[in-house]
């Protein structure tokens, strides 16, 4: 056990806070999307840097990914992965009412990824009373070679990574997504900071 | 103009008080110098305010233009796609992106850098923030920056990319595929005609004499040979056969979907081409010929180096039975 | 008299989290679950009065519960404390019998007034 992993208290508050965050965001949606959206409360599991491309590799027809910068106070930083299937890719565009030539392809996924990151996002910074800032939601190039070398090229070393699954389910449409959010070593430290603070008030 | 309360916080101003008149003066003046194009839009999306990036960069009517709708001021922008994205900053209360690598430009505004990039208008990267005041209604802020040199580098790089891979399958002198790019593709059409049982021929074939050509007429007269010999046999081959210079003077096709009969067809039809073509160094004439080896893919065949290894019997054999001929593999008595 | 209660979460945080939002006199008796198939034992060999529920938890999830109090035909007042807030579940819950839809992160005023509401301080 590293300093950077987090305690069994630890981990049951982070997961209570994403699981309210992910509450509140699909709410979100579904008044924005107009239609219900059935989110199953995602499966959260911190794993290490070296596990996280096993486990990205072992996802089949892995079709695109698109990676976000997010960083707010207190040094609670990172980068959002957000992977999606071949076969979910088909009417993102019609979900987020789109005509189907008004974007393409590569946008609508640039788009829902950027819409589910940052709401998700802010909904989770408000319950630890922060605030994030974003990147522009960048298309990684062909994914199979590229997300290793993407990995590796970070420019800061993280050594945790928390996955969270993120089912969505709408009436007519449904897709998977992966969301993992890559947090650097300094991150876990003061996440962790703000964790036991929660924690504290108990 | 614009005030940039979050861009200047108020603490930093403890040790010499500075008074809200001096800062907003600041404000202004970093809003207006900003090499970015600010914009905020009401909850309705008429124009609240913009910098002067944007006013230097529009011949609009600057006294119109507050108050005015954003799809009436900038006409050019996509109404029913932005509109659905502006809802989505002010409903879900995040920003929201747009590069230049899926769309270049929004605002039709001109660049600087007119003569070397190939579009009129800027590249730009835009950026929607939700902005909330203390007024009842949520604003959104558009930063346009001008990404058009990255758009314009990136352009060059690509260009260099496929160049560079275009060079390194190319042989400098003939301009025909190099020996490493031309086995490359032996090794693909092989697995292809394999999986398909499609049929697939080999040829090699040699020049004449050559040293003697080099001896007597200097290796310049050598490599004009080579240059001619290439573009007349690519002259006479489909889109689809692959051509390469596999040695010095030697050559090598790949037929796709060629059996032996149309294989041999095309090597006749080459060793009677170069034999009779008016080739002239120096005004002098210079008679070429060139020796074939012809192979055919059969079951039997077990690697595409085993089909190399035919064709280049046969090629000896043609050179053996005298030169200026064509040999096929199924003919010898070792095949 | 404070009436026995049970606080059903599977997460350690929002079960202290209800608990300090409860009445003063109501924390020291307070029992708790951890899963829902933990409650139901609980639910069918003690009388509870009040029941705070979650509605995810592995095994047997809160509807799992409501649908097993209505089996059981169990007296209790449920109070579903959960983050899925979508107005579909709300509906559900309520039509399973419970008395109301608390969101996470639940807030000791607004417990109260719930409480109160519903005659229970």
């Amino acid at each position: 056990m590293s300093e950077f992993h987090l305690t069994e208290d630890q981990q049951d508050c982070l997961q209570e806070l994403i699981n309210i965050a992910m509450g509140q965001a699909s709410d979100q949606l579904a008044r924005y999307l107009d239609t219900f959206v059935y989110l199953k409360v995602p499966s959260i599991e911190s794993i290490d840097a070296k596990d996280l491309l096993q486990t990205l590799s072992q996802q089949k027809n892995t079709m695109a990914v698109v990676s976000q910068g997010f960083f707010g106070y207190e040094g609670i930083r990172g980068e959002a992965l957000l992977s999606y299937q071949e076969e979910d890719s088909g009417r993102i565009g019609d979900l987020l009412g789109y005509e189907p030539d008004e974007l393409s392809q590569d946008e609508q996924l640039i788009d829902i990824s950027s819409i589910l990151t940052t709401t998700f996002l802010n909904v989770f910074a408000r319950q630890i009373d922060n605030q994030m800032s974003y990147n522009a939601p960048k298309l990684l190039p062909s994914v199979q070679n590229c997300l290793s070398e993407h990995l590796q090229e970070m420019t800061f070393n993280w050594d945790l990574a928390l996955k969270i699954n993120i089912n969505y389910q709408v009436t007519d449409y449904s897709f998977n997504c992966n969301m993992i959010l890559l947090i650097p070593e300094t991150a876990i430290i003061n996440i962790k900071k703000v964790l036991d603070r929660i924690l504290a008030e108990f | 103009m614009l005030d940039f309360n979050a861009l200047i916080s108020e603490k930093s101003t403890n040790k010499q008080a500075l008074s809200g008149t001096v800062l907003k003066q600041i404000n202004t003046q970093i809003s207006n110098q900003i090499n970015t194009g600010v914009l905020v839009l009401d909850a309705e999306f008429n124009i609240v305010l913009w910098n002067r990036f944007l006013q230097v960069h529009t011949d609009k009517d600057a006294a119109n233009i507050i108050g005015q709708s954003i799809f009436i001021a900038f006409p050019e922008l996509p109404e029913r796609w932005l509109s659905r994205k502006l809802s989505a900053v002010l409903q879900l209360n995040t920003p929201s992106f747009c590069s230049w690598q899926q769309r270049h430009h929004l605002f039709e505004l001109p660049h600087t850098r007119q003569i070397t990039t190939d579009s009129e208008f800027m590249a730009q990267n835009c950026t929607f923030l939700p902005i909330d005041t203390d007024c009842e209604h949520k604003h959104i802020c558009i930063l346009i920056e001008d990404v058009t040199d990255v758009c314009h580098y990136q352009g060059q790089l690509q260009k260099t990319l496929a160049e560079l891979a275009q060079m390194s399958r190319i042989d400098g002198l003939t301009q025909i595929y190099n020996r490493r790019h031309w086995q490359d593709s032996l090794v693909q059409e092989y697995a292809k005609s394999r999986r398909h049982t499609k049929n697939l021929s080999l040829m090699m074939l040699d020049l004449d004499h050559f040293k003697l050509l080099n001896d007597n007429y200097g290796h310049q007269c050598g490599d004009m040979v080579l240059i001619e010999i290439s573009a007349l046999i690519s002259s006479l081959l489909r889109v689809e056969d692959i051509f390469g210079r596999y040695g010095g003077e030697e050559f090598a096709i790949i037929l796709p979907e060629t059996n032996l009969t149309g294989a041999m067809e095309l090597a006749q039809r080459i060793c009677h081409s170069i034999a009779t073509a008016p080739l002239k160094y120096n005004g002098q004439v210079i008679k070429v010929t060139v020796s074939l080896g012809v192979a055919p893919l059969s079951e039997q065949t077990s690697s595409y180096e085993e089909l190399i290894t035919h064709a280049d019997l046969a090629l000896y054999q043609a050179k053996a039975q005298g030169r200026n001929q064509v040999c096929s593999a199924t003919n010898m008595a070792t095949a | 008299m404070s009436p026995s209660v049970l606080i059903c979460d599977d997460s350690n945080m929002a079960r202290k989290q209800v608990l300090r939002s409860l009445p003063e006199q109501w924390k020291t008796s307070a029992q708790i679950a951890s899963n829902g198939a933990e409650a139901l034992t609980i639910l069918r060999d003690n009388s509870i009065e009040v029941l705070f529920l979650d509605l995810t938890m592995p095994g047997i999830d809160g509807i799992g519960v409501l649908q097993g109090i209505k089996k059981l035909n169990l007296d209790c007042s449920v109070f579903v404390i959960s983050a899925d807030i979508q107005p579909e579940m709300q509906a559900k819950v309520k039509a399973l019998g419970a008395k109301e839809f608390i969101r996470k992160p639940v807030k000791p005023d607004v417990l109260i007034s719930h409480l109160q509401q519903h005659g229970l301080l």
